[in-house]
């Protein structure tokens, strides 16, 4: 019998590279869960989207070997019917939300199979009630939560009906109660009869693909040299954080925030989505007008540089190069050579930065940072989001060698399990408060236990 | 509802959420085409639409609108007044500032999906209709995402960027940088946000030729009343011209 879908050593070279994404086989069948693992850059997006169709109808390149849809050449189906039977879910679910509330976007993917209204209407009604989306019919989609977000791009693509669906890391960017929720649905679709081929990296999701057929992509973990030191030392510092509060239209975005940190620490900001991480970030780094104090031992506000979540906000320069060193005035070349060195940053001096991944373009924006003369600390934003194990451990290194070098580090960050291994406190917000401060020894053993709790805030 | 720019806020209560997107279409090209008629129709026919305006409870978004293009109303007025007359800068004056306020009887009473379906009824290619639809609920996006580009340009302390946030009227060199350290992610968000568009609408079957719309539009009462001022001011403004 043949399956439903079938990759025969496809590969896939775009335009201008040198090697190919591939080759890579598999054989999906209704019902069967495929977990394809491997780490950042090796090209799950790029087999993700041969699997779909969308590479080679959509992506220019060359295409070598085969993928199948119940026996018939996918790239002799014209995509919109391919879509009918294989759907694609892809990992960033705000930028895949085509309408203007929740209803219209489940019925886009329905209006173009041509049914007719009341099909439309008992398929939309089905599909709002099983994944609890009933209440925010009539909601702005970009108004909901990113774990909301993902399942209504779920909801939309499962209510076209597909045989098989392909997920592209739909978890990464979803923190961990949000991924648990996505993930039960995923496991829903599969018992139905839905095939299920999932593309994620996600460690602590490895429990939930015990009984899938797992396939592991070419990986080359990193080596570990050891990291240079840089040129200067931060002498002692404290930030006293007094009594903030940020107001952000009429919703009181930050509460009564009282903190006393300190050079060569690595404090996580943990809580879920909303709860008013990046708002205190912000306030932290300057670039966010509040009221109470932020100062250091001195009564001067202390020099935090922030980084951003998406680095592509900051690039503009030709070359990595140029980038880091953009608007210093004068150029401290020992610094930026133990910079680039430290960030593992040496291989792309000369490329051009929109060429590199994510998790090297987090990196850079770091640099960036790091190159600002007088900074004292680092506020990073969801550094390991969407990164595989070896860039969530690299990270982590660097986090932890700047903090040797006594910069203070704060990471806001959905990653419990990584700020359980790298940092020292954890401040958990809760709707705009502190809930707890805690060190993270305490947080340590719960965490490690269940990797993908919640915290109980 | 706040005052927001176009495609930013939809006023729920207003009685032009209750009308046909295709008459409210025809409704601002009628009167965009108005606007040519001389002064004292023209201020005539302003009074009227400002009355519409304040009716359909969209006198604080046209006014915000507005109220954002006030430096060049301020310029091109000036310049009216030197080089013309005082009589040609009213009249230039009040003629764009119709113009500008004249399609949020469209865009701040209709959904983007709405005017996606009235576009396929009307006859554009659903392609189309779809770019123009998402076209016109990105422009919110682009905003935000531009006020989040200049915060990440001002956190890397990149000189000039503060200058930007308040304009003045000569060119400094750092102007070029600032405006490139903008521009340049700017257009690489927006073509990233394109093509994660054109890639989702794809996975759920955009190009399928057996595409048919949920939602039904149909004329009322109050479209025919409105199609009948509609014609009227068309008529007038091409008597009157």
């Amino acid at each position: 019998m043949r399956p439903l879908l079938e990759a025969d050593q496809a590969a896939f070279c775009y335009p201008g590279r040198d090697s190919a994404v591939g080759p890579f086989s598999l054989s999906a069948d209704s019902g069967e869960l495929h977990h394809v693992n491997g780490p950042s850059g090796c090209g799950k997006s790029t087999l993700a989207r041969m699997l779909t169709g969308l590479i080679p109808h959509l992506y220019r390149g060359a295409l070598t070997g085969e993928v199948r849809v119940d026996g018939q050449r996918a790239a002799d189906i014209p995509l919109w019917q391919l879509s009918a039977r294989v759907g694609f879910v892809g990992q960033n679910p705000a930028a895949q939300l085509l309408a203007t509330t929740v209803r219209d976007e489940v019925l886009f993917g329905l209006e173009n199979l041509g049914l007719s209204n009341v099909e439309m209407r008992r398929r939309l009604d089905t599909t709002l009630a099983t994944f609890g989306l009933r209440e925010l019919e009539n909601r702005d989609p970009r108004t909901l939560s990113g774990g909301e977000q993902q399942k209504l791009v779920l909801a939309a693509i499962t209510a076209r009906r597909p045989q098989v669906i392909v997920f592209d890391e739909v978890l990464s960017m979803l923190d961990a109660a949000s991924a648990r929720a996505v993930a039960q649905h995923v496991e829903r679709l599969r018992r139905d009869g839905t095939g299920v081929v999932a593309f994620e990296h996600r460690p602590a999701l490895k429990t939930w693909y015990q009984d899938a057929h797992c396939h592991t992509l070419a990986n080359v973990p990193p080596a570990e040299s050891p990291l240079p030191d840089l040129p200067q030392q931060i002498a002692p510092f404290q930030v006293r954080v007094a009594g903030v509060e940020v107001t952000l239209g009429s919703q009181r975005a930050l509460e009564d925030i009282d903190l006393s940190l300190k050079g060569g620490q690595v404090i996580a900001l943990v809580g879920a989505n909303g709860a008013g991480k990046t708002t205190l970030l912000r306030a932290l780094a300057g670039l966010q007008r509040h009221s109470g104090h932020i100062h250091d031992g001195t009564g001067a506000r202390p020099r935090l540089g922030l980084c951003f979540q998406n680095p592509d906000q900051q690039i503009f320069n030709p070359s990595v190069r140029q980038e880091i060193l953009f608007g210093n005035a004068r150029i401290d070349a020992a610094r930026y050579r133990c910079v680039v060195e430290l960030l593992g940053l040496v291989p792309y001096e000369n490329t051009p930065p929109l060429l590199l991944s994510e998790g090297e373009k987090k990196r850079l924006g770091l640099a960036i940072l790091l190159m600002r003369p007088g900074l004292r600390g680092l506020c990073l934003d969801e550094p390991t989001l969407g990164q595989d194990g070896d860039h969530r451990r690299r990270i982590g290194r660097i986090v932890r060698h700047l903090a040797g070098a006594g910069y203070l580090c704060v990471v806001a960050t959905h990653d419990l399990e990584w700020a359980a291994e790298w940092c020292d406190e954890f401040v958990v917000l809760h709707a705009g408060k502190i809930a707890e401060h805690q060190q993270s020894t305490t947080l340590h053993r719960p965490v490690a236990k269940e990797p993908e709790c919640h915290l109980a805030v | 509802m706040p005052p927001g720019g176009l495609g930013q806020s939809i006023a729920p209560d207003s009685f032009l959420r209750r009308v046909d997107p295709r008459t409210k279409i025809a409704l601002s090209l009628a009167a965009s085409a108005a606007v040519g008629i001389p002064l004292r129709p023209l201020a005539f026919f302003g009074a009227c639409f400002v009355g519409l305006l304040a009716g359909a409870g969209l006198a604080r978004q046209a006014a915000a609108q507005l109220w954002r293009a006030r430096l060049w109303f301020a310029v091109l007025f000036l310049l009216d007044w030197t080089f013309v007359g005082v009589d040609f800068a009213v009249l230039i004056t009040l003629r764009l500032a119709l113009l500008a306020a004249a399609f949020i009887l469209v865009f701040a009473t209709t959904t983007p999906d709405e005017l996606r379906v009235a576009g396929e009824r009307l006859g554009l290619p659903p392609r189309l209709a779809f770019a123009f639809a998402t076209a016109f609920r990105s422009l919110a996006l682009l905003e935000r995402e531009w006020q989040g580009i200049l915060e990440a340009q001002k956190a890397r302390d990149i000189v000039g960027m503060q200058s930007l946030e308040k304009p003045h009227w000569w060119l400094r060199r750092d102007d070029f940088t600032s405006a490139a350290a903008l521009v340049v992610p700017a257009i690489v968000l927006a073509a990233q946000r394109a093509w994660s568009i054109s890639e989702a609408a794809a996975a759920r079957g955009f190009e399928s030729p057996l595409r048919r719309s949920y939602r039904t539009l149909r004329l009322g009462a109050l479209d025919h009343v409105l199609l009948v001022a509609t014609v009227v001011v068309l008529g007038g403004s091409i008597l009157l011209r």
